[in-house]
This record gives structure tokens, sequence and C-alpha cells, in this order.
């Protein structure tokens, strides 16, 4: 996390689905109709960098004792439905995560911390949890002299986000010293 | 969509990135002097449009979100390209750091095609990192060996092996005149400067 952050970045310009709730002057590019103003109630696809803006920041009053609306609102992203929900519940270290979002948890990480949303991120941290014992022992299991991961390691590691690669990388890293150390004189 | 090409860049330093940590000399590709210049020709223009937004002073928030956008853009792009800047900037740092603040041009000129690899800048810049390390060591700092090995040695002599004919040196326990292919038994931090420098090999 940071701001060079390269990973932090790339999950930032994942797109979500959003509704406009206000007609827009001159933002008709965003839906690919530039010059024109986009829509209230039109749906767009924006990268997660914009849209989290535009929907904490409120437009206007309408009505003097309704709430001012945000520019966007997000529409119920398909990463977090019911399907990919019950998914983790049922199973979660044999999940393909990868094939769900490169950036699973940076973006449920901030997805909660939008909304405030305790269920998925206690949801997310159990995930993490059962996930990483999986990655722990592919990773002890590997041979000290290995250069390729074997097969059954080399799936499962095609099914990891991005964030759990790297945890795999380092375990590995870890074991290895470790066995090096113990083999020592 | 602005920003697309700052996100193809960002891209590109993830790889530049894995490349460097997955081999074991350090290497940096391309300078992807393209890419840049569109991300820069999309910053000028949304800022001309950031400029014309401002004068225009109908104000309320709905119209001033037009302007919000093209500022949040300019932003994005902003941080892209100092991202990829950042990881290569590292990675210049390690190879300055490598070869000891030495002149490190002459080395990158030397292996022919690496120098083509930087932008202007980018060779000015190593230009002066390596000057700042060698200005360190040569300083108060002479005594201590700063690009030495973290590894601790394992054993106080070694046999090492000649590459490359290098002339008599001097150590405390003699002279020894290194011809290719031959080999000798000595101490390790009398012969530490000259493996890095790939005269010798060790064994």
């Amino acid at each position: 996390m940071g701001y060079y952050d390269l990973d932090d970045i790339l999950a930032d310009s994942s797109k979500f689905a959003c509704r406009f709730n206000y007609e827009l002057p001159g933002l008709g590019y965003l839906e690919g109709n530039p010059g024109k103003p986009v829509g209230k109630h039109s749906k767009v696809e924006l990268p997660l960098w914009l849209a989290s803006v535009l929907a904490t920041v409120t437009g206007e009053q309408e009505h003097v004792d309704e709430e001012a609306l945000p520019f966007v609102e997000f529409l119920p992203p398909e990463m977090f439905s019911a399907r990919v929900v019950n998914a983790i519940k049922a199973d979660a270290p044999t999940l393909d995560v990868h094939s769900i979002n490169g950036h699973f948890y940076a973006l449920g990480t901030r997805w909660a911390a939008l909304f405030s949303d305790a269920g998925l991120a206690g949801m997310l941290a159990g995930m993490v949890l059962e996930r990483a014992l999986e990655v722990q022992r592919h990773a002890a299991s590997a041979a000290v002299e290995a250069t390729a991961p074997t097969d059954a390691t080399a799936r499962m590691l095609q099914t990891l986000d991005e964030w759990e690669r790297q945890l795999y990388r380092r375990a590995h890293a870890a074991s290895r010293d470790a066995k090096l150390w113990a083999a020592r004189r | 969509m602005y920003g697309d090409v700052a996100n193809k860049l960002v891209l590109e330093a993830k790889r530049t990135d894995h490349l460097a940590n997955g081999s074991a000399t350090l290497q940096l590709p391309m300078f992807q002097d393209e890419m840049v210049r569109v991300i820069l020709k999309e910053v000028s223009q949304l800022q001309r449009n950031a400029e014309y937004l401002k004068l225009q002073e109908d104000s309320g928030k709905l119209s001033k979100c037009q302007y919000f956008v093209t500022m949040l853009c300019m932003e994005r792009n902003k941080r892209c390209l100092l991202a990829y800047q950042k990881t290569r900037s590292e990675i210049l740092d390690a190879i300055a750091w490598e070869n000891n603040g030495l002149d490190t041009m002459d080395l990158l000129s030397n292996k022919g095609h690496d120098s083509g690899n930087l932008s202007p800048y980018e060779q000015e810049y190593l230009r002066e990192y390596s000057q700042l390390i060698s200005d360190l060591t040569a300083g108060e700092l002479m005594d201590i060996d700063l690009a030495g090995s973290l590894t601790p040695p394992s054993d106080v002599f070694i046999d090492v092996r000649v590459l490359k004919d290098a002339g008599e040196i001097q150590t405390e326990y003699g002279v020894f005149n290194l011809i290719k292919d031959s080999q000798f038994f000595v101490r390790q931090a009398d012969v530490e400067r000259l493996i890095q420098q790939g005269y010798l090999q060790k064994l």
C-alpha cells in the first residue's frame, strides 16, 4: 500500500458498474458519447479511482427535506455477489480467486472501507486465514533445489490473487532458508 | 477513456519489476518513451480543458463535476507516471550500488545495448547517483566497505580461479601473479573486490 505501489494502482483501475444520479454536462465521454451530457440514471462502468471519489461527493439537494445524493451510485458488483460469497463460505481454499479478480483482497478491503461493510470484512479475514494455510502448505512442501513448482502447486498458483502470490513467494523463500539453515553441519 | 494508456504503463512497470527481481543480474527494459509522451499529451489536453472549465462561472455543483473529473484524471495520470519512474529509478539505484559508484555509464555502454534503454534524464540520474556514492565512499566512510557482501563469509581462506589476466596483486601473504586459468588459495577479504569485478571466480 502506498502512492507508488504498482498493485495498488492496478487494483484501482478495476471497473465497477455505477449509476449516475444526476444529468451531468460534458461527461458523455465516460459512456462513449463525447460532447453530450451523461444522462440521469444511465449505467456506466467506471474505474475505481474515479468512481470511489464520485460516489462519496454529494451533488445538490433537489428538495430541502431529502438528503443530497452522491454524483454516482455503485451497483452491486459481480465480485461480491451472493454467488461468490456462497462459494467462499462453502470452500474458500479451492476457490479460483484469480478468475474473479486479480486484486480481490485489495478491492475487498477498499469496498469494505467505503461502505463500512463489517460483514464483508469479516468474511475476507476468515477467507485469508483459510487460504493462507493452503498457500503455506504448498510453499513448505517445495523441495529446496526445485527451480519450478510442481504441477499441483502451479495449478494452485493460478488461482491465487496478486497478494496471495506475494505471500507464496515469501513463504517459499522463508521455508527454503529454514531448510538450508537446518542442513548446515 | 482517459488513463487507459497510463494503465498500460503501470503494467509495463510491473513487468520491469518482475524482470529485475527474477533474474540474478540487474537489467532494465527499454524506456517507454512513446507511451510517456502520449500520457503527457493527454495531461496537457486535460489541463487546457480544466482551464477552460474554470472560466465558466455558472458554478452550481453539477457543472463543477466535469471540472472535478478532469482534475481526477490528471491526478491519476500523474500517479501512474511517477510510479513507473520510481520503479525504474529504484533499479538504477541498485545498479549504481552494485558497481560501487564506479563510472556506471561506461559500464553500461560497454555492455552495448543497456545504455540505450535509459532515457536521457535517467542517464543523468544514474551518473549523479553514482557520483553521490563515490563521494560517500571516498569521504569520511573511506574505511568501511559499503558495497561489501552482506552474507558473512563461511571460511577465511578460499580457492579461487582466475578468469581474466589481472597482473600482480600484493597481499599480506605475498604476491600473486594472476594469470588466466590458474588457481590460488587466498584470504577471502583480499580478493573480494576482484571477485566482484569478475576477475576471479570462487570455487
